[in-house]
């Protein structure tokens, strides 16, 4: 039988993987249990929370564990919850070494986001397709797809230089509305509203507000709570940047623009 | 409707890219993105309110993400969240924010309201969604092995 202290050591570390990837708590939650239940520990204690986990196993016993991990919030990376879960599944299925387990966990922590190039054309294509989604035209969607990749060109700019996310949001709404703005302004047969509504997805809080409204629905009322006040600053930040470019530009063009 | 489709599909796939989902499930995503944005649009020309329609949406977007799940092995969410996107109101924020800058104050309103309408609707077509019991799923699952 493997040692407490290692069986607890992976079992939380993948929880945190998960944890920090965007996974949901009670996904979290039921993962560590699960591991610890393959390796037959019987006592233990786990709790965790948006940005945290607690575990302790076999309290009583000489070789008590317990773990505390601080996890800031991280971007989502679904094909690394994904290769977890397939992780946990094989840990439970069949006799996996502890050993061999840490050594997969290490590698699915290394599964690489998509290329930068790729991630802008597909940030583009996104947005253009929104912006025909939501009742552009067909130059409405061209349009948004030229403005999206500018969008992830400079969201990447800010991630770099380590801007807060409201940074990021803020500005990213209010570049995405002032290049919106100006295509009519040209001359383009636009409408500048609908390029707006399709650009400014990529910045909306949609995982937030799912992962709390499922965080809730699973009575994890504290981190429904955080996500919750993520998904509405969020929002909030988006609007000031888009209200923001459009009073200016009304300022500047004396009412006759918008 | 069919044009209204595929570029949800494309939509969706591009989302799933960029919250860099494994590489044989963007298809999937993509579908079930689509799928949910065809369950909204064909309610809402069929007379219903967009609260309602974009609550049997949800559900549906739901229940797809738990099926592709329970078959392609894979957790739930790598389908919800990119399938998420069109039905978010991401519109609604943005005419709120709009009417409260132009002191439209009626329709500043009007707008906010049907925003958190529609938030709320996703909120119970997802609480419904998963209120189906997992064992379902998992028989489907099942069933889909042993053939």
């Amino acid at each position: 039988m493997a040692e407490t202290k290692d069986v607890l050591m992976l079992a939380v570390g993948i929880g945190e993987a998960m944890l920090g990837n965007g996974a949901e708590i009670f996904r979290v939650e039921d993962t560590v249990l699960r591991i610890i239940n393959a390796y037959h520990i019987e006592s233990y204690d786990i709790y965790v929370l948006t940005n945290c986990i607690f575990a302790t196993a076999n309290e009583t016993r000489p070789d008590a564990v317990s773990i505390v991990r601080h996890v800031p919030l991280g971007t989502t990376h679904l094909g690394r919850i994904a290769a977890l879960n397939q992780l946990t599944r094989d840990i439970c299925t069949e006799d996996y070494p502890v050993a061999a387990a840490m050594e997969r966990l290490e590698e699915c922590k290394c599964i690489p986001f998509a290329k930068r190039g790729s991630q802008v054309f597909f940030c583009g294509l996104g947005c253009g397709c929104y912006a025909f989604l939501f009742g552009g035209s067909g130059f409405d969607a061209v349009s948004g797809f030229f403005i999206g990749l500018l969008l992830q060109l400079f969201c990447d700019c800010l991630k770099h230089s380590k801007a807060s996310k409201f940074v990021v949001n803020i500005f990213g709404s209010a570049l995405v509305t002032f290049a919106a703005v100006l295509l009519p302004w040209l001359g383009a047969p636009v409408l500048y509203d609908k390029i707006i509504i399709g650009c400014i997805m990529p910045l909306v809080p949609g995982i937030a507000l799912t992962t709390s409204i499922r965080d809730f629905f699973n009575g994890d009322y504290l981190c429904g709570t955080i996500r919750m006040i993520d998904a509405l600053l969020t929002s909030f930040c988006i609007a000031v940047g888009v209200g923001s470019v459009i009073t200016v530009c009304r300022i500047l063009s004396g009412g006759a623009l918008l | 409707m069919f044009l209204q489709f595929l570029v949800c599909v494309f939509a969706s796939i591009s989302f799933a890219v960029l919250f860099a989902a494994p590489k044989s499930e963007l298809v999937y995503c993509g579908l079930a993105g689509a799928g949910a944005w065809v369950v909204y649009l064909g309610l809402l020309s069929l007379g219903c309110t967009s609260a309602v329609s974009d609550m049997a949406a949800c559900f549906s977007l739901t229940v797809i993400a738990r099926l592709l799940a329970a078959v392609r092995r894979n957790p739930a969410t790598v389908y919800l969240i990119s399938g998420i996107f069109p039905l978010v109101p991401g519109a609604g924020i943005y005419y709120t924010s709009y009417s409260l800058i132009m002191n439209n104050m009626a329709d500043f309103s009007a707008n906010g309201i049907s925003t958190l309408k529609t938030a709320g609707a996703l909120v119970l077509g997802i609480i419904f969604g998963s209120a189906i019991p997992q064992s379902w799923f998992n028989a489907l699952g099942s069933l889909r092995k042993q053939t």
